[in-house]
């Protein structure tokens, strides 16, 4: 009997501990306290004096895009909460790791929050509109009261909500990287492809002229003789490839196309099976023959043979290929903004690193600046607590000072990380240290916390960011203001710039007509979107093309090849891909027309 | 001697009373588990009405009635054609021959409670059972991480070993192949939960009444008899209970380790169901036909159990629920 | 003689169990351990894949980075009282309806058990689940992570066989003395099954501890965030971002190079949420290490 008892104390015992380990916890949250409370004073001091009759609005953010669920932090709440006295509390789908659970559960509820953002003209979207959730930013005037500089800067952007979604009157939403410019490629400095190769390399090659994609292997080959190591005596690739970004196709067999001037999607409909065309009426299936998609998958295929392909490509995740590249164990990049992983500045300083090698007949896919704006949303919910407040806010967001903080690579707060001098934009060395996303302590004063997390979680731009600020002449991307650019280039950069003799790789690509725009069209009606029995059958039949493109590379001879082909085509097709591959090419052939409308 | 049948009359009559007042009870004993049935129902009924989305083209937030009936569609289209009839049968296939290996291998926590108790140093006996939980708690995600970090081609620990002692002049592709996969993923499988499942056998030994040990130690029965005679036998039921469970569990054997796992080499094998039906991308955006998939999976699973249940009646003389 | 042979016999048993173990243990505790290093190592050599054996450039600003979080400490506060009071009750009423249904005589027995039973294996999906939470007025509710977990069948199975294996004559003689079944249970089945119960209470708490999407979907409100679901984030960053790339189908417009957080902050997270568990657990072994003395109880 006392040895049970013994037991039984014990496990009241642990108890007594856990809770005093929870004490523990809760004591440290009132040390933190007081410090929290003197920030909280010191915003609302501020926001008093500027804004005394507004009382504190706990605004619900629910973001399909974000990362973070709970309160935004730092020195973007500051700011916010100085101006409109307001707390952003975000609500993110992606926290359950993708997947719609979290959004149907909203819907479920009948209330989407104060502020939504969609990821897409989807059905999601209409769901939304259909049942009443979002609120009609048309109605009693509300954004001609408190959205005065989307009314007069964006009139397209409102226009397409109604006309496309609204019934021709009403406002659920608008579109996202709208742009008031002329026509053009949207992109800032580099492009959202490259192709970028070991600049060091290629340039102790010789810089062997690269005529069509399938230059590079021999190229590559020569520069992984050239270094046969990394840093830490690992061999070294060409291609170091990741899976886990496959959706309806194998991610990375895709990338070459955009640099053919092709994409997944008309950048108006839904994508899928279909390889569309920027600015030419010309549509390929992936399982064509002679189409873009094969022929890259060949090019790996030819790759692996050369002993090119890192073979840890079936395996690895994302983040394992950035460490190798982090190592130097790859060659070669598709995508200019992954270059920094490896490009440190120390690297740059020796000249080392990577940069735009492109290829002679390279069309680069290019977003047109979209004055209707792309498709992704924000939204006013139809329970917000205060719609006006909520449109006062989402106006802000459209003026310079707005775009220049919220965006989802913001320069930070005036006065810390960047001034003006003479009517030109420059970074101070704060900012130099801070930017583009550093974790760098910032001053109580701006909010505290670090610059990183502090930033806008909602993970929308609303208006594009290489569009023209109109009290600097330059663009909103601080990443483009001329001060950036000239600022002490490395040595990498120097090399590059003087053997191209361009400024930036955009300017390069424009200069040498290698890039494609896809202007936006505007339909006057929304997007189609698939029915489900369509794509479940989608679903099975890009589950065969991921699975058999991977093998295909991995094949051991020609012969192999051609039978995986000839296998996953049969098992696609048997799975209903022709018919998916119509559906899209239909929708391509009215986005032509209304291109043709356009002209 | 008399004293005895005394007591014996004594317990027959009391134990007659004790007949007649528990059929008396049994009410009582009913309203006493009333309101845990009651949070059952609750928790776990209530939320069974979802079921009916199984048989329309549910949107969520606009309600059923504005929704079209589609009948046995979603069911139907799990298999529709020879083709998706051809994978649904390899997606069972591997189902089933995975979680035969899980259940033959489920006599592993049982050995390792059995033995470990055999041990008697306590300071020992007490890291170990500590320290082989430790798997259990690592995200299936961070244990791939590590796992190519050990794997890889180039990188991993156990290829540069093997290079170094000159056994291979190229690193061996692991994870990037198909073969012995079902294998590999039980023994991850067995690493990850051994230590863990073996607590409740643990607690079962535990439960074993001391007397019969020293009643068999008098007997001159040594360590191996007492093992197999005592211990065993101790542990049995709660053994056959968690057979009984994972064998109704036979067609759900978790998603997260599989999708870890998988790549486009080893697919074919590894897919097990409810990896498949999030491969091709139904679990988010389609609910009305992932209702379906998870309403037959349930049924299927009520089923075996019954049909365990029923078997272990014939066999054992005993049902389990 | 025999005795002789026993001994050589036992030793060699021991060495085995020994050995086994041991070797076990390790295998259980390199990963853990290969981990650990990464996370006080330099985070550059980590991710290099640089630690293997020893920790280089040992420092602690992963820990720092991640115990500076926002909110960390009430989250954990939540999560530690969900953990406390979730366990207790779902432990008593565990144990309290496992001896209920041991009783032959109890109306339905049968009926109601496999009613409980059979819970197991439904999934109704997240959407009806929700609906129904949220009649229930359980959403931004602490009472939403106690109460649904109360129930656990598996718990109630586990209980229920331990009580069958324990000799009847222990509780029929409490009854011939009139006791209730209240009575029985406190007194006479309650401290025979501290073992069982001490296995019950360390898989619910760590199903306390670790569960997390009652968090994602009932919960917005961030006074209510557990510590799982805070840290959660950066363990699913990877896949989410993975995710919002797949589903972004119109190329990559997303500025992903920064969006990553080092790996070696992610293994800072999991070390996190595991240590309390490691240090609590050793607790709960008292309880079934050492056999129980029926004949002691009824002496």
């Amino acid at each position: 009997m006392k040895g049970n008892l013994k037991r039984v104390l014990s496990l009241v015992l642990v108890f007594i501990m856990i809770a005093a380990m929870a004490a523990c916890g809760g004591k440290s949250e009132k040390e933190n306290a007081p410090a929290n409370k003197n920030t909280d004073t010191a915003a609302k001091d501020a926001g008093t004096s500027k804004t005394p009759e507004k009382e504190l609005y706990k605004v619900d953010v629910f973001t399909m895009l974000g990362n973070m669920a709970g309160v935004q932090t730092g020195w973007f709440a500051k700011i916010v909460k100085d101006k409109f006295n307001m707390e952003l509390n975000m609500i993110a789908s992606n926290v359950d790791g993708g997947g719609d659970n979290k959004f149907a559960t909203m819907m479920a509820s009948g209330n989407l929050g104060d502020i939504v953002i969609f990821g897409g003209e989807d059905d999601k979207y209409r769901d939304a509109i259909k049942s009443g959730l979002l609120y009609d930013m048309a109605k009693d005037g509300l954004i001609e009261k408190y959205g005065k500089d989307i009314v007069s800067g964006y009139p397209k952007a409102i226009e397409k909500a109604k006309v496309n979604f609204g019934g021709g009157k009403s406002i659920y939403g608008l579109g996202y990287n709208a742009a008031n410019m002329p026509s053009g490629p949207s992109e800032g400095s580099e492009m959202t492809w490259g192709p970028d190769l070991r600049w060091d390399l290629y340039e102790k090659l010789g810089k062997p002229e690269i005529k069509t994609m399938e230059d590079y292997l021999p190229v590559l080959k020569k520069m992984q003789e050239l270094e046969p190591k990394s840093d830490t005596g690992k061999p070294t690739y060409g291609f170091s490839m990741w899976a886990d970004w496959d959706g309806n196709l194998m991610c990375l067999a895709k990338q070459f196309a955009c640099m053919n001037g092709y994409d997944e999607t008309d950048q108006f409909n839904p994508g899928g099976f279909a390889l569309i065309s920027a600015n030419q009426e010309k549509t390929q299936g992936l399982l064509d023959p002679d189409g873009l998609y094969l022929r890259t998958l060949k090019l790996y295929f030819k790759a692996n043979q050369m002993g090119l392909v890192d073979p840890d490509s079936i395996s690895q995740k994302y983040e394992d290929a950035v460490n190798k590249m982090k190592d130097g164990q790859t060659l070669f990049s598709w995508f200019p903004w992954m270059d920094n992983i490896y490009n440190t500045p120390e690297r740059q300083a020796q000249g080392k690193g990577f940069a735009l090698v492109p290829f002679k007949d390279e069309k680069i896919y290019s977003l047109g600046f979209n004055p209707y704006g792309y498709g992704r949303l924000i939204s006013i919910g139809s329970k917000a607590k205060d719609p006006a407040r909520v449109m006062e806010f989402i106006n802000w967001m459209y003026t310079p000072e707005g775009i220049l903080m919220s965006s989802d690579t913001p320069v930070g707060p005036k006065g810390l990380t960047w001034d003006v001098k003479d009517g030109k934009p420059y970074l101070t060395d704060f900012g130099k240290k801070a930017l583009p996303k550093n974790p760098i302590d910032i001053p109580a004063e701006y909010g505290g916390g670090n610059f990183k997390d502090g930033i806008n979680q909602m993970n929308i731009n609303l208006v594009q960011i290489t569009a023209i600020h109109p009290d600097f002449n330059e663009p909103y991307d601080w990443r483009l203001w001329k001060s950036v650019l000239s600022d002490n280039p490395s040595k990498l950069v120097q090399n590059w710039r003087a053997s191209m003799n361009a400024l930036t790789p955009k300017e390069y690509l424009q200069k040498n007509n290698m890039l494609v725009v896809n202007d936006p069209v505007f339909t006057g009606k929304a997007p189609d979107t698939i029915d489900k029995t369509l794509q479940q059958k989608q679903g099975q039949a890009a589950a065969v093309i991921k699975q058999y493109s991977w093998k295909m590379i991995f094949a051991k001879n020609e012969a192999e090849f051609d039978k995986l082909f000839k296998e996953m085509s049969d098992k696609a097709k048997g799975l209903g891909y022709d018919e998916v591959l119509q559906w899209y090419v239909d929708r391509a052939k009215q986005v032509y027309d209304f291109r043709q409308q356009k002209k | 001697m008399p004293a005895m049948t005394r007591t014996a009359t004594l317990k027959t009559e009391a134990s007659n009373s004790l007949y007649r007042r528990k059929v008396k009870n049994k009410y009582v004993l009913f309203f006493m588990a009333l309101p845990f049935l009651v949070l059952t129902f609750v928790f776990s009924y209530l939320p069974l009405h979802g079921w009916l989305y199984a048989f329309y083209n549910f949107r969520p937030g606009i309600p059923l009635s504005q929704t079209e009936f589609v009948g046995w569609k979603w069911f139907q289209s799990i298999a529709a054609n020879p083709t998706q009839t051809g994978e649904v049968l390899r997606v069972l296939y591997n189902t089933v021959g995975i979680s035969t290996m899980n259940i033959l291998v489920s006599v592993l926590p049982v050995a390792f409670a059995i033995f470990l108790v055999e041990i008697r140093t306590e300071w020992f006996k007490k890291s170990v059972q500590v320290l082989t939980t430790i798997p259990n708690f690592i995200s299936w995600v961070l244990v791939f991480s590590v796992a190519f970090n050990m794997f890889s081609v180039d990188s991993g620990m156990v290829n540069r070993v093997l290079m170094q002692l000159g056994l291979v002049d190229r690193g061996i592709n692991f994870l990037a192949t198909d073969s012995h996969i079902w294998l590999k993923m039980c023994l991850w499988n067995i690493w990850k939960t051994l230590g863990w499942s073996s607590i409740m056998y643990l607690a079962a030994i535990a439960g074993i009444d001391q007397e019969l040990y020293e009643a068999a130690k008098v007997d001159g029965a040594g360590r191996y008899k007492m093992m197999w005679h005592i211990t065993v036998p101790g542990i049995l039921p709660t053994f056959f209970v968690i057979l009984l469970l994972s064998i109704a569990n036979f067609i759900n054997n978790g998603f997260d380790q599989f999708y870890v796992f998988q790549n486009p080499v080893n697919r074919n094998h590894i897919e097990v169901l409810d990896l498949y039906v999030y491969n091709i991308g139904m679990v988010g955006s389609n609910f009305s036909f992932a209702t379906a998939v998870s309403m037959l999976k349930s049924l299927i699973s009520v089923f075996l159990l019954f049909v365990a249940n029923g078997l272990s009646k014939l066999i054992r003389g005993e049902s389990i629920v | 003689m025999r005795r002789a042979k026993n001994n050589s016999d036992s030793l060699l048993f021991n060495l085995c169990n020994y050995a086994f173990f041991t070797l076990f243990t390790v295998i259980c505790i390199l990963p853990f351990y290969y981990l650990f290093i990464n996370t006080i190592s330099n985070n550059d050599m980590s991710s290099r894949g640089l630690i293997t054996f020893l920790p280089k450039g040992i420092h602690l600003s992963n820990y720092i980075q991640v115990l500076k979080i926002k909110g960390l400490a009430l989250a954990a506060w939540i999560s530690v009282a969900r953990t406390l009071l979730g366990t207790v009750l779902t432990v008593v009423s565990s144990a309290f309806l496992g001896f209920l249904f041991t009783k032959k005589e109890m109306w339905g027995r049968t009926f109601w058990y496999r009613f409980i039973i059979i819970t197991m294996y439904f999934n109704a999906g997240i959407i009806p689940w929700y609906i129904t939470m949220m009649n229930l007025k359980l959403t931004n509710n602490f009472l939403a992570y106690i109460l649904p977990l109360v129930i656990s069948p598996f718990n109630i199975i586990l209980v229920k066989t331990f009580i069958e294996a324990i000799p009847p004559a222990l509780q029929e003689s409490a009854e011939i003395d009139g006791a209730g079944y209240f009575t029985v249970f406190t007194r006479i089945v309650f401290p025979l099954i501290t073992p069982i119960m001490a296995t019950i209470a360390v898989f619910s708490a760590v199903n306390q501890w670790n569960y997390i999407v009652d968090t994602i979907f009932l919960m917005t409100d961030s006074k209510l965030y557990t510590l799982q679901f805070v840290l959660f984030r950066y363990l699913n960053e990877a896949t989410a971002l993975a995710s919002l790339i797949r589903n972004s189908q119109g190329g990559i417009t997303i500025d992903v190079s920064n969006m990553q957080t080092a790996t070696s902050v992610r293994m800072t997270v999991s070390m996190i949420v595991v240590f309390p568990i490691m240090f609590v657990y050793p607790y709960f072994q008292r309880c079934f290490v050492k056999g129980i003395m029926i004949g002691a109880v009824k002496g």
